[in-house]
């Protein structure tokens, strides 16, 4: 991320914002609570409404003219039309499919014309960006994988959730091999990934100081909470980023990785995952912890099916609505009014 | 066919002459012993070593020319939903079997060339599908929803 951009950008003045948000926790559908009843518990909340968006798993392959380059192109057209603009983009990972210079090149054009229109992006890194050179050409491109920042009353943060144990070394594995075995969903030999000890103590410092009442949005390309560790639908230490993140009322997580619609509570954070640009995946054999919020069945003969981004609107109580941006009937009517945080 | 049919007379004339009721049960037609273990298990490596080709293939970009692999959609299989064919494909036109709706992926998504559908490596995709949905009762036709594979906790998902 560019140092000056994100200074320059984001207003710094308080990190601290009223987190009333009670009417949240009775239904995640805007259609069974209205954001202005729930705005009347924040009175004296310090946050400006503002929107947001998150777009990720764009998952682009060097070859030009290819069906991932369209449904990107069409998500920053959808971005860029976007009336009042949003504060910023969020990129969530999984820029590039395999981690190449041209792919990440690709990328930053994409993301670049945000830049031109005058919309700020931040980004984290996911495995498909990360280990063909273990992160060499996206730091350089980027800047740091784990971040903070303050806008409008809210504390943002971004982590690297993707690091895993070195399963390369004692296999002789080339750095194409090891990317090739990551790039697979369900790779057999890559094992669990996490944000390790130095994002947990980076992480701790860093809200050190915040107030209880601060709120707090966190960024990381996979689930902190598991879903399907098979498919890494997880992070290691989730169990202490969370426990890091109990002393706030009220945190909203946003995870890429899944390309689905899911949704979870775990104890004060609430969770929700972004649709990729490239494909969609199934659902894991597992329960969905809130089945209501999910997608439909995809067309597989629609490349713009089961696919797109996601418009957050953040209001003064530090009530979320979530509007996944889709160009299909994916979703069923109550997700497509938005989803509650 | 001839052989089995001659099998079951030459069962009936022997049951007759020893002069009992006749049932015929599945017993009276077979043809041969149980399999014995090692015989079975030879067997199953046959199948595993089809299976683990079609895992491979079903990872592989050179079904394709966009890089795109079966496994970017359908990672260990999922949403294959192989025991729901043949069904009516809606992107098809017409009711298609699971080989078809392998061919259609590989020409739609991947943008390659249809595989020969008694071909080997179309042979090993099918293998793979239908294993990681092994223990799943047949459901030809159903359209109703999609249904997840096999839960894999380790491994690839098949010995």
């Amino acid at each position: 991320m560019k140092k000056i951009s994100r200074r320059d950008f984001f207003s710094l003045s308080t990190k601290v914002g009223a987190a009333a948000f009670t009417a949240g926790a009775i239904s995640p559908f805007t259609g069974l609570v209205s954001v202005a009843e729930a705005g009347s518990h924040g009175s004296k909340s310090k946050i400006t409404p503002f929107n947001f968006v998150v777009v990720g798993d764009t998952h682009l392959y060097e070859m030009p003219n290819h069906r991932f380059d369209k449904t990107f192109d069409r998500a920053i057209k959808d971005i860029l039309a976007m009336k009042p603009k949003p504060d910023f983009v969020l990129f969530i990972g999984d820029l590039a499919q395999f981690g190449k210079v041209k792919e990440l090149e690709k990328g930053k054009k994409f993301l670049d014309r945000l830049e031109k229109a005058g919309i700020k992006y931040l980004i984290i890194p996911g495995e498909h960006d990360w280990y063909l050179d273990m992160g060499k050409t996206w730091k350089k491109m980027f800047g740091k994988d784990h971040w903070s920042f303050d806008h409008k009353g809210v504390h943002f943060i971004g982590l690297n959730s993707i690091l895993v144990e070195d399963y390369w070394t004692a296999k002789n594995m080339t750095p194409w091999e090891r990317m090739l075995a990551i790039a697979e969903l369900e790779c057999h030999v890559c094992g669990l990934w996490g944000v390790g000890e130095k994002q947990l103590e980076w992480l701790e410092k860093d809200v050190k100081k915040l107030r209880p009442d601060t709120p707090v949005v966190v960024f990381t390309h996979s689930p902190l909470w598991d879903f399907y560790p098979r498919w890494n639908f997880q992070t290691k230490d989730a169990p202490q980023i969370r426990h890091i993140l109990s002393k706030f009322e009220k945190v909203i997580a946003i995870h890429g990785h899944v390309h689905q619609v899911v949704y979870n509570r775990t104890g004060n954070m609430v969770h929700i995952g972004n649709l990729a640009t490239s494909w969609p995946w199934p659902y894991p054999p597992v329960e969905l912890p809130y089945p209501k919020i999910r997608m439909n069945r995809v067309d597989p003969g629609d490349i713009y099916d089961g696919i797109g981004f996601a418009t957050t609107y953040i209001d003064d109580t530090f009530l979320g609505k979530l509007n996944y941006k889709t160009w299909a009937e994916l979703l069923p009517d109550e997700v497509k009014k938005g989803v509650l945080l | 066919m001839v052989k089995l049919k001659t099998l079951v007379l030459v069962g009936l004339a022997s049951a007759i002459s020893a002069g009992v009721t006749v049932f015929i049960s599945s017993k009276t037609a077979e043809a041969r012993k149980p399999f014995a273990p090692e015989d079975l298990k030879l067997m199953d490596e046959e199948l595993m070593q089809l299976v683990k080709k079609g895992d491979e293939l079903w990872h592989s970009p050179k079904l394709g020319k966009n890089g795109l692999t079966c496994a970017n959609c359908h990672p260990d299989g999922a949403n294959a939903n192989p025991h729901t064919f043949p069904k009516f494909q809606d992107n098809v036109g017409k009711v298609a079997t699971l080989r078809e709706m392998i061919n259609w992926c590989i020409e739609r998504p991947l943008e390659g060339k249809a595989l020969p559908e008694d071909s080997e490596d179309m042979k090993a995709l099918e293998a793979y599908a239908i294993y990681m949905y092994r223990g799943y009762p047949l459901k030809p036709g159903d359209n109703t929803r999609e249904y997840p594979p096999v839960k894999v906790k380790s491994g690839p998902g098949y010995p």
